[in-house]
């Protein structure tokens, strides 16, 4: 366990490089670059090609490709992460600035999702056939099948604009002095998003039960007498919830990476819309700082599930 | 009977030789007549062809239908007003006429129109659809294609040759917008060789026109100027003027402007701020909600002086303009005299003057505004023509002298002496804000953007900043030294957003949404549905076209 979690910490560091010397070439492919978006193009008219070539220099733009990722990734090893071509702050800050908004949301979303989807997807499973199993499932296909735009854009519409329960969006409001006073704004957003990913646990978990439903040993645990919630819970539901753990892990460093659909429509001022923003205005830096984060955050529940898959289903061995 | 044929032959001849020399010098007179010597291998340097789509296009239907009746078919590139020229070719619906002209100019059908634009809504995209369609009704081949990434080079990169190219530029027409501040920017890119010129080869007869709109500062000359060169872009379209669009100001029930004016959003003007009165909320206070804070940062104000809230509320100017952006009275400058050729203005600073830090509005820092702008990569042209205009900024850029020489500061008076006429100075003056030279002493001006102050800008007008989230929202208060006055409104609260803001419609629904201004037709007409909100449009200098490219492609 102990020269298995080693070395699957060793791989993380040249996969990382690896991986972000294919994003930093990715950006270099995109047409334009930071100037391009910075200076409107009625203002570019206006300007000579020396000013735009002094700007560019004065933004470290003209050196070669390589250069530049070797400046990045030198100045990375050192922990300077650079500033924002656009607005000058430093990039740390900026990411420390959004990722407390993106955490609240994605955590909650996650949560909510997981106990949620495995439940119903368990009960869904054990009275496979029935009513409840019928509806739950077409629950599931529609949670599935509406886009989130879709779905947030009706809660808006319903709750906010026509209930006036809970406000359009946003996050912070100057008045705000706790943390409750800004809750109500908290509730759509993470709703909405866990609701779209309950459906798709839940699928996952009720064929996972089934599934493990019949398995030879729950045929054993049944033959020995142990009492059928004792069957369905303990033998079946652990076994079954290890797709559902994957799927889960798997989920978090993307919703930290961004529930960016989520974040444009509730005015969420997360990493998401960071991203987005990043990636518009070409802020190499920043979507340098951000994409690592989230690869460096995958490779990490990479590992995880792949412990708590150990840990959960006995036939798993690490090696 | 032989002599008398011969005889007649010879005069038959001799008229007929007559004639073809006459018709060849009615041939050749509006030719030379017309510019069409211009002539070469893009078939667009026809002026009839340029007519000939002008004419195909039935720019009345798509006001009414695709800009859902909230624009009107342009004839020129100056709004409807006292600067427009009379009796203006309108270029109505006439696809007969324009296959005629086609015919005429020998267009060749299988040549296709590249057209580009790089806005990135549907409704342009619409728009685009439509044109190919007329275009195509009328035999003209047309693609269209939107543009990414560098913008500038691929709209407006000038060709080595600027008379005889080919051109940098790979595209037929180019879909844009031109939203002038001075009428004459409107016709800045036509002149030979001039910024932004990637289309119109050079020609003396627009240049000589466009030189005459320069040439004085004279209201009544400088309006003869413009209608003869509007005359001149009519008639044979170097552009092509499309349609003028409105702008829309939104206002909710709760906010009262009490006489205060309406005018150009986009830019400044006396709309009597301090006067607004808000109706107070549940705890006693006069919000006013609108949006435009910013997302990473407040977008200096020396390109777009007045496009979001807070370059509104929290510069000052040294004159201040009406609400047709015409000089009104002294702002930061109590007062300003102006020398009768227009080449000296004398500002003096108003008592009490004071930067939002409490320090006092100095000469310095009105000279140290003008003369780093000239440094900063991108400022709105016509301050740039006003400031270039002025004795010794040539010397101060060039780095060849320290200061510019005709920027006298004593006291609290500045005297600003011009090498050249600049016809748009007191514009420039009236929306330019001079900044507090304290926060970007030793700071390049390469970076200006991206100096720290824009986290949390220092201003001089009616309003300072109080609380800034970034991304979230940005809060002003009443300047309480403000030597205007104290404004009623207890406080701004600014959502994030760009220019357009797509949150408008969810916004003003909630009653979260005081203030805006948009050019959005889908949102004017939503926002007019509400009961709660109001829309008030106003006619903006902002005409859409197509730049149509006449050097021979490369």
């Amino acid at each position: 366990m102990l020269s298995y979690t080693i070395r699957r910490l060793m791989i993380l560091v040249p996969m990382l490089i690896i991986i972000s010397f294919f994003i930093y070439g990715g950006l270099e492919l995109m047409p334009g670059d930071a100037v391009s978006y910075m200076i409107n193009p009625e203002a570019a008219a206006e300007l000579s090609p020396e000013k735009l070539d002094a700007l560019r220099d004065s933004l470290g733009l003209n050196d070669p490709f390589i250069v530049r990722y070797a400046i990045w990734f030198k100045g990375v090893l050192k922990g300077d992460f650079g500033y924002s071509l656009s607005s000058g702050v430093p990039i740390r800050d900026i990411v420390f600035d959004r990722l407390p908004a993106t955490l609240e949301l994605s955590f909650i979303a996650l949560i909510l999702s997981s106990l949620f989807g495995s439940l119903l997807g368990f009960l869904s499973a054990i009275r496979k056939g029935s009513i409840a199993d019928h509806s739950l499932t077409v629950i599931g296909m529609i949670g599935v099948s509406i886009p989130q735009f879709f779905f947030g854009l009706v809660a808006i519409l319903i709750f906010a604009l026509k209930l006036h329960w809970l406000p359009v969006g946003g996050r912070l409001m100057p008045e705000y002095v706790t943390y409750w006073d800004r809750f109500p704004h908290l509730v759509m957003p993470s709703l909405v998003l866990a609701a779209t990913m309950t459906a798709g646990v839940m699928r996952y978990s009720r064929s996972s039960m089934l599934d493990s439903l019949n398995k030879d040993y729950i045929k054993t645990a049944r033959s020995k007498g142990l009492p059928e919630w004792r069957v369905n819970l303990v033998h079946g539901f652990r076994v079954a919830l290890t797709p559902v753990v994957v799927l889960v892990g798997f989920r978090l460093p993307t919703l930290i990476g961004g529930a960016v659909v989520i974040e444009q429509i509730f005015q969420w001022p997360g990493i998401g819309n960071e991203f987005i923003t990043a990636v518009r205005g070409q802020n190499f830096p920043l979507v340098m700082m951000i994409a690592l984060f989230s690869v460096t955050a995958v490779l990490i529940a990479s590992f995880l599930v792949d412990l708590l898959t150990a840990v959960l289903d006995p036939r798993v061995k690490l090696s | 009977m032989g002599k008398i044929r011969t005889s007649l032959l010879s005069i038959l001849m001799i008229f007929l030789a007559f004639g073809l020399w006459a018709g060849g010098q009615q041939a050749s007179e509006p030719a030379s007549d017309r510019q069409i010597e211009g002539l070469n291998s893009n078939p667009l340097s026809d002026y009839r062809v340029r007519q000939a789509i002008a004419y195909a296009i039935d720019m009345d239907t798509i006001a009414e239908t695709l800009l859902e009746g909230k624009a009107l078919a342009a004839n020129s590139m100056v709004p409807n007003g006292p600067w427009k020229a009379e009796g203006l070719n309108s270029y109505s619906y006439d696809p007969e006429k324009a296959k005629s002209l086609l015919k005429e100019a020998g267009w060749v059908s299988s040549y296709t129109l590249d057209v580009v634009y790089y806005y990135g809504d549907q409704l342009t995209v619409d728009i685009m659809t439509a044109v190919q369609a007329y275009l195509g009704a009328v035999g003209i081949k047309m693609d269209f294609r939107k543009l990414e990434g560098d913008l500038g080079e691929q709209l407006w990169t000038n060709p080595s040759d600027p008379v005889n190219g080919p051109s940098y530029v790979k595209w037929d027409m180019a879909y844009a917008g031109s939203a002038a501040l001075a009428m004459h920017e409107y016709y800045g890119k036509l002149p030979t060789n001039g910024p932004g010129n990637s289309h119109t080869p050079g020609n003396p007869a627009i240049d000589k026109l466009v030189a005459a709109t320069k040439a004085t500062a004279n209201i009544v000359e400088q309006q003869k100027a413009f209608f003869a060169l509007e005359e001149y872009v009519n008639e044979y379209l170097p552009l092509i003027p499309l349609y003028y669009q409105q702008l829309f100001i939104y206002e909710s029930d709760r906010v009262n402007r009490n006489g205060g004016a309406y005018g150009n959003a986009q830019y400044n003007y006396d709309w009597g701020i301090l006067d607004w009165t808000v109706e107070a909320d549940s705890n006693g206070k006069h919000v006013l909600y609108t949006n435009t804070a910013p997302v990473e940062f407040f977008e200096h104000p020396w390109f777009n002086p007045g496009l979001n809230m807070a370059n509104k509320v929290l510069f000052d100017r040294l004159i201040v303009a009406d609400e047709s952006l015409m000089a009104k009275e002294g702002q930061l400058a109590s007062s300003f005299k102006v020398s009768d050729d227009s080449m000296e203005i004398e500002f003096t600073l108003a008592d009490g003057a004071k930067w939002h830090d409490g320090s006092a509005i100095t000469g310095d820092d009105i000279k140290w505004s003008i003369e780093y702008a000239l440094k900063v990569p991108a400022i709105h042209s016509v301050f740039a023509t006003t400031f270039k205009s002025i004795e010794g900024a040539d010397a101060f850029v060039s780095g060849s002298a320290d200061s510019i020489s005709g920027i006298e500061v004593k006291g609290s008076k500045v005297k600003v002496t011009f090498a050249t006429l600049d016809p748009n100075m007191l514009l420039t003056f009236s929306q330019f804000p001079p900044l507090p030279k304290k926060y970007f002493e030793n700071s390049d001006p390469l970076q200006f953007q991206q100096n720290s102050f824009w986290q949390r800008p220092v201003g001089s007008g009616p309003f300072q900043i109080k609380t800034v989230e970034m991304n979230d929202y940005t809060v002003a208060v009443p300047f309480e030294s403000y030597y205007g006055g104290t404004a009623k409104i207890d406080e701004i609260v600014m959502y994030p957003s760009g220019e357009n803001d797509t949150n408008v419609i969810k916004n003003a629904s909630a009653g979260k949404l005081d203030y805006g201004f948009t050019k959005s037709v889908a949102d004017v007409k939503a926002l007019e549905a509400m009961d709660n909100m109001r829309v008030i449009p106003v006619d903006i200098p902002y005409t859409r076209l197509f730049y149509v490219n006449k050097f021979p492609k490369p």
